[in-house]
């Protein structure tokens, strides 16, 4: 569907390497990485509004590299909106239809239909300075689907919103993946984001291309200690000095891989006496996150490692810094990387 | 109400001075001359021809400021070039020259010693003492003012405004006129305003370009020279009055909030 063909860009100060990638049709693709990483350069440069220096952009085979902006067969949404400020909420919402040779009475169902499924009817004489981040955003994401792009590109949707809007969205996300079928490309700098709306990810770091596939195996299998790091794996070993701590899994090890990592929520708290692996330490520091906590344990050797337990179920009396601990851990639970 | 606020207090005490400054010789001249002198002021049919030709050059330099600064101006913001700062600094440029430099100027180039002149003169433009003259004067002396502020009103416009644009079809010159130009009006206005109001305050230049067609400043000047402050006063008057309906105008203008949020 999308095909980013080795692209590369030179900016002061931050480059783009060999950017290879492919988005098949339907996909709802993430891509992810830290703040500055570039993601949102190579959406902008999808659209056309940065021209790359190397490389070509195909869209269902045709390379769309030398087409202007306007002409792209995509749509992008921006990180906030950008809705313009002296249209009101319907105004915003037509104001690409003449561009795309939409016929009126086409435009007015696609309109309808849109007003409903995003919930847009209250808010339809309203300008964008008055709407809350939410109704921003179906804006936003009204104007760009009234067009029916083949695809929408998506620059950090969830950033602006208030925390109380963002499942909300994010569920806005999933149900307008689901009802127009379409191919939606994503960028994130959050995983849990990315794990709950996108069926394949692709991992950036300072401009290069660190791994991609399916979601849940970057999440499961991340490839190197970045990417383990960014996905939320929070104990990575050298493979030598996991072998000191006992953590390495019982099954042969591919040569090649020189790292062991396990998620927190992959150590299991006591009693777990069917674990294959048996582990005791110090509890150094306890971080509440909501329903779960989080658990720095220093083990006996001196390594430490985390753990992410349900907060009920940190046991009674509670622990505290300075309690032993004791958790077990399943074999398939370590990776190697 | 609250407490005092000394600080304030103390601006306040040291801002007095300025506005005393333009306030009493303004004052003291509005209040000099009679009703009746006034009156007969404006009958006069000299008075009010030099006024329109004050007022109808200022407004033609203002809207040639607005047809050919606006896409200057929207370049000057938008746009990285080599060669953009030397640009910048030539607009400013008008606002550091004594103004009879510039009529001089103008002579020279518009001259019949100058290629420039002579071409201009066989396609039937003159510039010594016609309106063209001094409407180039004006315009010189009043781009800064309106390619300044235009460039300030087209750089509230977040880029990624016209970028959304351009994503949802639109070329570059529909973008403009759909989002850039609805968004940066008021500042072209303003420019517009500002650029008019130099233009009728100009004497410097419009003395050496065309002291024919008498415009109001040269006529003042002429009447202080001829027949001494009393006369004069009234012409000043009444362009002081126009110029402060103009600038009340402008600071209407400049009161709407901008739909433009940062």
């Amino acid at each position: 569907m999308i095909e980013l063909d080795h692209l590369y860009l030179n900016l002061p100060g931050f480059s783009l390497s060999d950017i290879h990638l492919a988005v098949e049709e339907g996909d709802f693709f993430a891509l992810i990485g830290p703040t500055g990483s570039g993601k949102s350069l190579i959406l902008e440069g999808m659209m056309g509004l940065m021209p790359f220096d190397r490389g070509r952009v195909r869209v269902g085979g045709r390379d769309i590299t030398e087409v202007p902006v306007e002409r792209r067969p995509l749509a992008m949404v921006y990180q906030d909106y950008a809705l313009f400020p002296h249209l009101n909420v319907t105004e915003n919402i037509h104001y690409g239809v003449r561009y795309h040779g939409i016929d009126p009475d086409e435009a007015r169902r696609r309109f309808d239909r849109l007003v409903e499924v995003l919930d847009l009817s209250r808010i339809l004489d309203r300008k964008p300075g008055t709407l809350s981040g939410g109704e921003q955003q179906r804006t936003a994401l009204a104007r760009s689907l009234i067009l029916n792009p083949r695809v929408l590109l998506l620059d950090e949707p969830l950033s602006a919103l208030d925390p109380s809007f963002r499942d909300e969205a994010k569920e806005w996300l999933r149900q307008i993946h689901q009802a127009l079928d379409m191919t939606l490309v994503m960028v994130s700098h959050d995983f849990n984001d990315v794990v709950y709306l996108a069926n394949r990810a692709a991992l950036i770091r300072e401009g290069r291309l660190v791994q991609q596939g399916p979601t849940l195996d970057l999440f499961e299998h991340p490839a190197s200690p970045f990417a383990a790091a960014f996905t939320g794996m929070k104990n990575v070993w050298p493979l030598e000095r996991a072998r000191a701590m006992g953590m390495v899994p019982r099954r042969d090890l591919d040569p090649a891989h020189s790292w062991v990592g396990i998620r927190p929520e992959h150590l299991l708290p006591e009693p777990c006496a069917t674990a294959d692996h048996r582990f005791s330490g110090v509890v150094t520091v306890l971080r509440r996150q909501g329903v779960f906590t989080e658990v720095g344990i220093r083990l006996a050797g001196g390594e430490s490692c985390w753990a992410a337990w349900p907060s009920h179920s940190l046991g009674q009396p509670p622990l505290t810094p300075g309690s032993r601990v004791g958790f077990g851990v399943w074999d398939s639970a370590l990776h190697t990387l | 109400m609250g407490r005092r606020d000394p600080m304030a207090g103390l601006f306040l005490a040291l801002s007095l001075p300025l506005i005393l400054l333009v306030l009493l010789p303004l004052g003291n001249m509005i209040c000099r001359p009679s009703l009746a002198m006034m009156v007969e002021t404006i009958r006069d049919p000299e008075v009010v021809a030099a006024i329109g030709r004050s007022l109808g050059f200022s407004l033609t330099a203002g809207g040639l400021a607005l047809v050919l600064g606006t896409p200057l101006a929207y370049l000057l913001s938008r746009k990285n070039f080599w060669g953009k700062r030397f640009i910048e600094g030539i607009m400013d440029l008008p606002i550091m020259i004594p103004h009879p430099v510039v009529g001089i100027a103008l002579l020279s180039l518009a001259g019949r010693n100058h290629p420039l002149g002579r071409a201009l003169g066989r396609l039937g433009v003159e510039i010594m003492g016609t309106g063209t003259g001094i409407v180039c004067a004006l315009l010189f002396v009043g781009l800064p003012f309106f390619v300044g502020t235009a460039k300030a009103g087209f750089d509230t416009v977040p880029l990624r405004l016209e970028k959304a644009s351009r994503t949802l079809g639109a070329g570059t010159l529909s973008t403009f006129f759909r989002i850039t130009f609805p968004l940066t009006w008021r500042h072209l206005v303003l420019g517009l305003v500002m650029c008019t109001a130099r233009g009728i305050s100009e004497f410097g230049a419009i003395v050496i370009v065309a002291y024919h067609p008498m415009t109001a400043p040269v006529l003042i000047y002429e009447r202080f020279t001829a027949y001494g402050l009393k006369y004069s006063q009234p012409v000043a008057v009444w362009l002081i009055f126009i110029s402060l309906m103009l600038f009340l105008v402008l600071r209407m203008l400049s009161r709407g909030t901008s739909p433009v949020r940062s």
